[in-house]
């Protein structure tokens, strides 16, 4: 039991937790804000991984990572917005849409990157990550235990942090967030009023692919160096379950994904101190049984938005 | 009437027989690619065809004709515009397009036709799979972890136990399909009592197999000597291995084995439990209108139930023939995308398993083509992937053709309404 303790009690256990749980807040804060628009994203794993390739591509050529990031982001907006004009102005069904987007997602990637650096697997890595600009609050980090670790990171998981306060106001207090709400809840009544669902809509999906691209940006330029194919790994869906067990709140799915986090960093931990010798997919295995757990366990407790999943169709009369 | 009507069901009679004559013995020849089998598929479809004339009478039938046409027309046409963007793609990345299409069908449809027959007959059943479910109106986005699950067991049966093959043969598949059933029998009961969505259980249950098998795979690995120990299982015994085809068609490919009329069987009974039995027709109205079902007292959690345990022993099954059939051992990733790939199958089959016997055969047509094309030319074999996903696109995208098909009706009666003003003014000004 003395093991146990001192894993989960090591400091570089909440650094490695808030760290690792970066990309799936991203992407679950993307689910939130789509779902919340009633949009079901489950494209998100395609997203970040082609905003996972761009990072790495544009930060490879230019040598800059801050460029790489901006690449990401554009990658993944205009991954999205075919998202979006599929869901919302085709009317395709959410989910099958979203598989269709996830296995292009996959197909380009690879695809690209025989065009691109002519192999496959791993990429060239980039130069400079965006690890390097880690930043050290100043006061803060002296705090003990808690400073070392929260306030000692590197930049997109500060911007991490601040996206979830963004949210949490925007949903709380703007015209947008209202708008978003009840383009999920009642389509129609929001269309009434006078503002275009399928607008609002877009938006929302545009703004997950930003989400999903600054995901995918960390895990190639910031947390490693190089972009792997499928290299997401099923985060895209453990976001989703993040954004069930959060209850569709940005506040609450930070809290979600931090349990994700954590689930990771303990294997990570677990694994690399050899404290039970089990073979080690043992422990990889451990972040999708979290997540199955979670969905299982905290569905009930929350309802999720009246419309989500359901076509909109303004010719339609809202069918 | 009644007089001319007893020789016309005689002639349906004979047509019937000669239907079914033709069409199994060219359908085996075929796909051991014996091309000539494909005059026996076209008397079948004389056959059938004639006996669908004498059935309907012939103005009926050339109204069905031309409606199966109309409605063949968009996929034909998707597939088309597909295959058109992919080469854009080509051209805009410094490939040659078309040296690679003629390397991608002459590979897939002459050269490698065996392979592509090899790689149809797991898509087959994972398609039927993921197809079943979605009648049911759910998403078995995890069939590969099923597929997996069928995997493992076909191995670990077939040499655990040493059996003759006829008994071990059905045995390993009985087994497999019961267990892939219980994989998905979590998903169900999560879906049924909590709520859980199956696209997430499902997913992470795949994900966790996959992730798994090397432990599987190390612990009925034998020899750790050997160079291959951590990323393949022993051999299984010869009896456990699916009957090939050059067993009694000697020329056809060494490695191609019944599998394939296996699948294509199973395909009919899937279609016969949706159409003809009573738990298809609930699974149908579960999937079309839950809240109609239940009010016709269909009991929701047990369709449920069924049709996920049912898409998880279809996917196992797929998993099985291709270890007994192909492999006859376990891989670290032993055709790793069977699963996701029937996805796309029974998407672009719109669910119905008929149709998934011909859209597994064009994914493996394009799968094995994909890769003499990328030995062949320098063309990658990943744009066979984009123009996949480009094919399920567009022919989703119904909404797409109506949006065209209205702007270009739009268009034209600008142009007709334009004409016939100008020639208004014209004799206005002529007057």
């Amino acid at each position: 039991m003395s093991g146990f303790a001192a894993v989960l009690l090591a400091p570089q256990l909440l650094e490695a937790t808030i760290r690792l749980s970066t990309p799936v807040t991203f992407a679950a804060l993307a689910a939130v804000v789509c779902e919340r628009s009633g949009i079901t994203n489950i494209a998100m794993e395609g997203i970040m991984l082609v905003g996972a390739f761009f990072s790495a591509y544009v930060g490879w050529l230019t040598g800059n990572p801050w460029i790489g990031l901006l690449g990401g982001l554009v990658a993944g907006a205009a991954f999205s917005l075919l998202f979006a004009w599929a869901t919302v102005s085709l009317h395709i069904n959410h989910v099958v849409a979203g598989a269709i987007m996830n296995i292009l997602a996959f197909g380009l990637t690879r695809y690209l990157m025989m065009v691109c650096y002519g192999r496959q697997g791993t990429s060239e890595a980039v130069p400079l990550t965006l690890d390097h600009y880690r930043l050290r609050v100043p006061l803060l980090s002296n705090i003990p235990y808690l400073g070392s670790a929260v306030f000692n990171q590197t930049p997109l998981v500060y911007l991490s942090l601040i996206s979830v306060a963004a949210l949490a106001w925007t949903f709380a207090r703007t015209r947008f967030g209202l708008s978003l709400t009840a383009s999920g809840e009642h389509p129609m009544a929001l269309e009434t009023l006078g503002r275009s669902v399928y607008r609002v809509r877009y938006q929302a999906v545009l703004l997950s692919g930003l989400l999903c691209g600054l995901a995918g940006a960390f895990l190639s330029i910031e947390n490693s160096n190089s972009f792997t194919e499928g290299m997401t790994n099923g985060r895209g869906f453990i976001a989703l379950a993040a954004n069930i067990a959060g209850g569709w709140q940005p506040v609450g799915v930070f809290l979600a994904s931090l349990f994700f986090g954590l689930v990771d960093a303990a294997q990570l931990r677990a694994q690399s101190i050899g404290l039970i010798h089990l073979p080690s997919e043992i422990f990889l295995v451990f972040p999708y049984i979290a997540t199955i757990v979670a969905v299982a366990g905290l569905v009930r407790k929350s309802r999720p938005p009246a419309a989500v999943g359901k076509d909109f169709n303004v010719e339609g009369g809202g069918d | 009437m009644s007089t001319r009507s007893v020789p016309v069901s005689a002639y349906r009679i004979v047509a019937g027989i000669l239907t079914f004559v033709l069409a199994v013995p060219g359908t085996i020849l075929y796909l051991a690619s014996y091309f000539w089998g494909a005059w026996l598929l076209a008397g079948a479809c004389a056959a059938y065809l004639a006996d669908r004339v004498l059935e309907l009478g012939r103005p009926a039938f050339f109204s069905l004709v031309r409606s199966a046409l109309r409605r063949s027309a968009m996929p034909a046409i998707g597939i088309v515009a597909a295959l058109l963007l992919g080469a854009a793609i080509m051209l805009a990345t410094g490939y040659n397009p078309l040296s690679s299409y003629k390397a991608l069908f002459y590979g897939g449809l002459v050269r490698g036709w065996s392979v592509s027959v090899l790689n149809a007959t797991p898509l087959l059943f994972t398609g039927l799979a993921v197809a079943f479910a979605f009648q049911g109106g759910f998403f078995n986005i995890g069939a590969q972890g099923q597929y997996f699950i069928g995997v493992m067991t076909a191995t670990w049966i077939g040499l655990a136990l040493k059996l003759p093959g006829i008994v071990e043969i059905p045995l390993i598949f009985v087994a497999a399909a019961f267990v892939g059933a219980a994989t998905n029998a979590i998903p169900a009961i999560l879906k049924v009592k909590t709520g859980a969505h199956e696209v997430v259980t499902t997913m992470m249950f795949a994900y966790a197999i996959s992730t798994l098998s090397p432990v599987f795979i190390r612990a009925f690995g034998g020899d750790p000597s050997h160079s291959m120990h951590p990323y393949a299982s022993d051999t299984l015994p010869e009896a456990a291995w699916l009957p090939t085809f050059k067993s009694f068609l000697p020329e056809a490919n060494y490695r191609l084995h019944i599998g394939i009329i296996l699948a294509i069987a199973c395909a009919v009974l899937v279609r016969f439990i949706l159409r003809s039995t009573s738990l298809g027709f609930k699974v149908r109205a579960v999937g079309n209108n839950p809240m109609a079902a239940k009010t016709q007292g269909i009991s929701i959690p047990r369709i449920t139930a069924a049709s996920l345990l049912i898409s998880g022993a279809l996917a196992a099954a797929a998993g099985a023939t291709q270890v007994l059939g192909l492999d006859h051992r376990m891989y670290q990733d032993l055709g790793a995308g069977y699963g996701w790939n029937g996805i796309s199958i029974a998407l672009l089959a719109r669910n119905n398993p008929i149709a998934i016997i011909f859209t597994s055969l064009l994914w493996g047509l394009l799968d094995s083509g994909g890769r003499y094309m990328a030995m062949t030319t320098r063309t990658p074999n990943s744009i066979i992937e984009i123009v996949k996903s480009i094919i399920l696109f567009l022919l989703l995208a119904e909404m797409l053709y109506q949006r065209i098909g209205l702007s270009l009706r739009a268009a034209f009666s600008r142009l007709r309404r334009g004409s016939d003003a100008r020639t208004g003014i014209e004799k206005e000004i002529g007057s």
